[in-house]
């Protein structure tokens, strides 16, 4: 779907859509397989990583670095910290709240993942900034299509029309539509 | 030609230098008598009491009543063993450091050109020793580390004993098996067959000797020939890198500080790029205007070499410092050395070979921001029904 197949290596790909369009669980996926490989870090601004899900797409937590800071300079210099020392992935939640100096910060961010091969996925559930879409390489909009039932009428997931709305690396505009199964208890 | 420079115990040495007046007496360095430790060595006054090294102290004190004990300084004992390499170091530069700690060891060959008569050179360096540690050294010169140190171990003091190539094996002969470095099974087992001297034992070949031995018992046979095999590990004398700053006038905020700390990581990197070395370790000193100087350390996880590197982890250590006074000077010092480390194109390794410098960023920002700051969770599904109690979280 990116035309690459995978995310950039080196650069930002922005996740964006409504809450629970399913931008969260599939980056959460993303870390998770990336995890088996190789260390990866999540920054959660908001509090909402359940580690038990991840646990549920068999990710190595041992490998997961979750990052909880308090402020967005320490975010941003964890992001930073953790892009040079050999982290491949790093997933960034934002807080829902618009991010004062986030601006500012990312284009350095840009330059440590760049010169370190690191993979940035960013999660926005508000309406991105311009800057964040200008320096995005990919954009993937989610939006919420419908529920997916079994055939006893239980609920099995979620249907989800993802967009490549930008792409610096293969031709934009290609849609699919995912269906986000949730986990079994 | 090897040289075999060889004096007393440096601990032994040491004990000497700080107190002449032990000199002659019987005196024993482990510890003190009502300790519970073991001899580490003893002047030649206690050894004709009985006293041996590794013997218990407490035993050594029934052999020699009247000895005086005193524990290892350690500090000193280094400063001793260092002094009689450097010294040697001098000479030439292809020198060894023995096994033995009171052991050192020269190739002689490259200094022919320089000292053409061997005796005046083994004078010259029996002169030096003494004028740096104030032991006058026995020497055995031989063509092998073994030899010329069997040869050192039983020259008088002032008569340097010299083994020529061809004699070797003839030199060797007369010794007990005992000076071969025996493990106490083939020691047992060749004073069984009655093989107690060299000599005897080179009357076997080396096939037989194998056949009955074994192949890791070919050394020793090869050490009785006097053929070794053992290599040579240059001594290398130790690098001090530091760089210091004095602060005209006194500096009293945190980012003039950081402005000098990282001029100085700098001339440290670039002193640390000319040796080819990285620290894993940086001491700051901050001497403090009218409070005592302030020590700092900080800990690599691999070893550094770029300014930036350095002065990243010297940074929040810098921050966090409790600064009493305006600041007078202040001063890096690079230690634990080791080879640069040397980064390959990630294409080529596998990221995990980045855990350790991982788990330093790690290290680093839970120093600066807490360590909550980074975690790692584990679940533990059947722990208990509440979410909560499910998830440990843990700092990473």
């Amino acid at each position: 779907m990116t035309g690459i197949g995978g995310w950039p290596v080196g650069r930002l790909s922005l996740l964006a859509g409504p809450r629970g369009s399913g931008k969260r669980t599939l980056a959460q996926r993303s870390v998770a397989a990336a995890s088996r490989e190789s260390p990866v870090a999540y920054v959660d601004f908001p509090n909402r990583l359940d580690p038990e899900f991840l646990n549920y797409f068999d990710a190595r937590l041992d490998r997961v670095l979750v990052v909880r800071p308090s402020s967005l300079k320490a975010g941003m210099a964890s992001v930073r910290v953790l892009a040079r020392a050999g982290v491949e992935l790093i997933c960034i939640d934002l807080p829902r709240t618009r991010s004062a100096g986030l601006d500012g910060e990312l284009p350095h961010l840009l330059h440590r993942a760049a010169e370190a091969d690191c993979t940035l996925l960013l999660i926005h559930d508000a309406e991105a900034d311009d800057a964040i879409r200008y320096y995005a390489s990919m954009i993937l909009a989610f939006q919420r299509n419908a529920w997916v039932f079994r055939r006893d009428g239980d609920l099995e997931g979620m249907l989800v029309d993802a967009t490549v709305v930008k792409n610096r690396l293969a031709p934009p505009g290609l849609k699919r539509r995912l269906v986000i199964p949730y986990p079994i208890p | 030609m090897i040289c075999c420079v060889r004096t007393p115990h440096p601990s032994l040495v040491a004990a000497w230098l700080t107190a002449p007046a032990l000199r002659g007496c019987s005196l024993v360095i482990g510890g003190f008598a009502h300790e519970r430790a073991l001899v580490t060595t003893a002047s030649a006054e206690a050894r004709a009491h009985g006293v041996l090294d590794g013997m218990s102290l407490n035993q050594a004190q029934q052999f020699s009543p009247d000895a005086i004990f005193q524990p290892v300084d350690e500090e000193a004992t280094a400063r001793v063993r260092q002094s009689l390499l450097s010294t040697l170091h001098h000479f030439t530069p292809d020198v060894a450091a023995g096994e033995d700690p009171g052991c050192a060891f020269l190739r002689l060959d490259r200094l022919a050109l320089r000292w053409p008569d061997r005796s005046q050179l083994l004078a010259a360096i029996s002169r030096a020793v003494e004028a740096v540690i104030g032991v006058t050294p026995t020497i055995g010169v031989a063509s092998s580390i073994f030899v010329s140190k069997v040869a050192a171990d039983h020259a008088t003091i002032g008569v340097p004993a010299i083994v020529e190539p061809e004699k070797t094996r003839a030199y060797l002969a007369r010794y007990p098996i005992d000076v071969l470095p025996l493990d106490d099974d083939l020691r047992e087992y060749l004073e069984l067959l009655g093989l107690r001297t060299i000599g005897r034992l080179q009357t076997i070949s080396r096939p037989a000797f194998r056949r009955q031995f074994g192949v890791k018992a070919l050394d020793v046979h090869d050490l009785a020939h006097g053929n070794e095999r053992r290599r040579w590990r240059s001594w290398r004398p130790p690098v001090r890198i530091e760089a210091s700053e004095p602060l005209e006038p006194p500096v009293d905020n945190t980012e003039a500080l950081q402005f000098i700390a990282r001029a100085l990581a700098e001339r440290v990197s670039a002193s640390l790029l000319a040796h080819g070395l990285g620290t894993r370790a940086v001491r700051i000193t901050l001497t403090q205007e009218s409070a005592s100087p302030l020590p700092i350390e900080v800990s690599f996880a691999y070893p550094m070499t770029t300014a930036g590197e350095l002065f990243d982890g010297i940074r929040p250590r810098l921050l966090r410092a409790s600064i009493v006074a305006p600041l007078e000077r202040i001063t890096l010092r690079a230690g634990r050395l080791e080879a640069a480390y040397v980064r390959q194109p990630g294409l080529l390794i596998r990221r995990d070979g980045f855990r350790e410098s991982i788990a330093d960023a790690v290290a680093r920002l839970q120093e600066e921001y807490g360590p909550s700051l980074i975690q790692r969770a584990e679940v533990r599904p059947d722990a208990a029904p509440l979410v909560d109690h499910r998830i440990l979280w843990k700092p990473a």
